[in-house]
């Protein structure tokens, strides 16, 4: 099994690699004459005048926590799938009932507007 | 030959990162180092055979969890200085629990519980071998009612999660886009026949 | 046909080349990671090199829609064969461009990110099965390693739109990142689908599963899935008609704003791969690989690699066509669609698919 893994840490590395390398040689073979005007942030029209980082609305965080939930239940997915000709009826239904779970929560988000972006 | 070099990279890497995570000034690199060290870390499960735990860590912290993480790390806006300002205030306190922490470590790595010769080797599989398949045989006939109470435990965390973020009612009025879409051309256009009129 | 060639290249170039130059004590090692770097080699090239003619082919493509004709300037070796020196014009201009790094910017991070968002990109590359023996890594949880390497596409986005300090970067970053993982969730049902109908998680495997002919390809008995898993995977991948990451009408140009020269050419590749890689994932798991669509009928029944280079075309025309023909999405829209539209369509869909696997329901099936 490992030496499968072998070629894609290699890939990986070369992956990276061939990024870095191809900035590198953007770096070093382009011109290299900032101002301030040009290393100032894009603005339309004014000056850019304040810390662009900001807080943001709390939906984000709401999508990025069911996000990780519904990965969750993919995950358990998958080596039920793979599974599924030697765990018989029982295994199928267990699944059946936790993705009953899922759509109890899933209706609950969708009835209390989570779902819904302004 | 090739698996212990790659061993002693990942491992090195991992407490590297690991070092980095609490060391840096910039929270966002620090998560940016906690991906690496999670990366590390499922390398040396791959090692040790576990091919779709190691995917899954990807796929779920790496994948997910660290994304919320960055989410909040950069919007929440957190200032380092006020953070710093108790560092001697607390120190005493901070250097009592390392050497608490230390102590209960040494009692652990110092008996007999991480000598090599006590830890069973990895076992060998041939290559049909489906790490995944044998995890899904396990869970889904030994281990049902863990598994249920997984899908509870998420049930709780969805709900949990909204009701922490959906506090205020709505009040913002916005376009339903299902009622926007199935608008058709009869309900917004009526074309009226006139007669052409002269100047 | 490639193993011939393979097979001289690894006697006639390789083997003499490992044991003139390494120790004889490591020559099997060293030989074995030659290969490995000879086959990554053969993927790589031919990927980047339809990364810069997918460029000219869209602009082809769409301006043959649109009525015009195109790129047609930029010969080969003084010779203007209908502008198809263009991609090689354009990536020397994009090299010899002035990488400019924002004042306020972090500086580590504006530079990571790039290189973050392609190295995935290219990495998922390692898994593909381009036959039934052409494969680099054959491992057995090929899905599940897309699956993992598809979800760290937002890294790159995020932490490019913060890096920039810029308003307009940071926005389109924080509207892209949701926008992904949002799709992704869609995607990874739709994944989870075409494994149930399969029962193995190795790409080749998922492949072999759909023989037999048209009709037992899975984008019928997965219809819904199928197309859940191509649209979520163009929303995946940024690109119109769910581009608002860049809506450059309102946004200027989003995440990568502040990027010039070859930094901003390397989110460009690092797109146009994941583009590539969503249609050939659609067309092995979905539309049977390398499989003859005609099998049964003598020669033009035989399974080949052409199958599937004809089949990832037809999607990245798909790509295309969806660029030149549909307005822009409305972020709510999008939004929508995501959350309210597919998810619900893959989940009922998933079910159904245990369903008939169970019961075994033929042709696919039994």
């Amino acid at each position: 099994m490992l030496e499968n893994y072998l070629p894609i840490l290699i890939f990986l590395v070369l992956g990276l690699g061939l990024g870095i390398v191809m900035f590198v040689l953007g770096y070093f073979l382009g011109p290299n004459r900032p101002d301030s005007e040009k290393a100032s942030p894009y603005e339309c029209g004014f000056e850019a005048f304040e810390d662009a980082h900001m807080k943001f609305d709390v939906r984000y965080y709401l999508i990025a926590i069911m996000f990780i939930i519904f990965d969750l239940e993919i995950a358990f997915l998958f080596p039920w799938a793979v599974a599924l000709d030697g765990i018989g009826m029982a295994g199928f239904w267990a699944m059946m009932i936790f993705l009953g779970e899922l759509v109890v929560g899933y209706i609950y988000c969708w009835r209390k507007g989570a779902l819904e972006w302004e | 030959m090739i698996e212990q070099i790659v061993f002693y990279c990942f491992a090195a890497m991992l407490i590297f990162s690991a070092g980095m995570v609490v060391s840096m000034r910039n929270p966002v690199v620090s998560v940016l180092f906690l991906v690496l060290s999670f990366f590390s870390c499922a390398a040396i499960w791959l090692l040790l055979q576990a091919e779709f735990l190691a995917i899954v860590l990807i796929l779920v912290y790496v994948g997910a969890v660290m994304v919320l993480f960055l989410f909040v790390v950069m919007m929440l806006d957190i200032n380092m200085t006020v953070l710093r300002e108790g560092f001697v205030k607390f120190l005493p306190v901070g250097i009592g629990v390392a050497v608490l922490m230390l102590i209960s470590m040494g009692l652990i790595v110092g008996s007999s519980q991480f000598d090599i010769a006590a830890v069973a080797s990895v076992a060998q599989h041939d290559p049909g071998y489906s790490n995944t398949k044998e995890l899904g045989l396990a869970l889904y006939t030994n281990y049902l009612y863990p598994f249920e109470i997984a899908g509870i435990i998420l049930l709780v965390a969805i709900i949990a999660a909204i009701s922490l973020t959906m506090r205020k009612p709505r009040t913002h009025k916005t376009p339903k886009p299902e009622k926007q879409v199935s608008v058709k051309r009869k309900d917004r256009v009526r074309l009226v026949k006139m007669k052409a009129e002269k100047e | 046909m490639i193993e011939i060639v393979y097979e001289l290249i690894r006697n006639g170039l390789l083997q003499p080349l490992v044991s003139m130059l390494v120790p004889a004590a490591i020559e099997v090692q060293a030989l074995y990671m030659l290969e490995i770097l000879v086959k990554i080699l053969a993927i790589l090239i031919p990927v980047l090199f339809v990364v810069a003619y997918i460029t000219y082919v869209e602009r082809k493509v769409i301006g043959f829609i649109q009525g015009r004709i195109g790129p047609n300037r930029v010969g080969v070796f003084g010779l203007s064969v209908w502008g198809l020196g263009q991609p090689i014009a354009d990536a020397l201009k994009v090299i010899f461009k002035e990488i400019i790094i924002p004042s306020g910017s972090n500086k580590f991070l504006f530079i990571i990110a790039p290189v973050l968002s392609f190295a995935p990109s290219l990495a998922a590359w390692a898994v593909i099965p381009f036959s039934d023996t052409l494969v680099l890594a054959d491992i057995n949880a090929g899905l599940l390693y897309i699956l993992a390497l598809t979800s760290l596409a937002v890294y790159g986005v995020i932490i490019a739109g913060w890096a920039s300090n810029s308003k307009y970067a940071f926005l389109g970053a924080m509207r892209s990142a949701a926008q992904i993982v949002s799709y992704e969730i869609a995607m990874g049902f739709a994944l989870a689908g075409v494994l149930i109908a399969a029962g193995s998680l190795n790409l080749g495997d998922i492949v072999m599963a759909q023989d037999g002919s048209i009709i037992h390809w899975f984008w019928l008995p997965l219809f819904p899935l199928y197309v859940v898993y191509f649209i979520s995977g163009v929303a995946e991948t940024n690109r119109a008609p769910f581009d608002v990451a860049e809506g450059e009408s309102e946004i200027v140009a989003g995440f990568h704003v502040e990027y010039s020269g070859m930094a901003f050419s390397i989110f460009f590749m690092a797109e146009y791969a994941n583009m590539i890689m969503i249609a050939v994932l659609t067309s092995l798991l979905f539309c049977g690989g390398w499989l003859s669509p005609f099998q049964g009928i003598p020669v033009l029944g035989e399974p080949s690699i052409i199958w599937l280079l004809m089949k990832i075309s037809f999607f990245l025309f798909l790509f295309l066509w969806f660029r030149a023909t549909f307005p822009r999405y409305r972020y709510d829209q999008i939004m929508r669609l995501g959350w309210k539209v597919f998810i619900p369509i893959t989940m009922v869909w998933v079910v159904v698919v245990a369903v008939l696997v169970v019961a075994q329901v033929g042709p696919w099936f039994n």
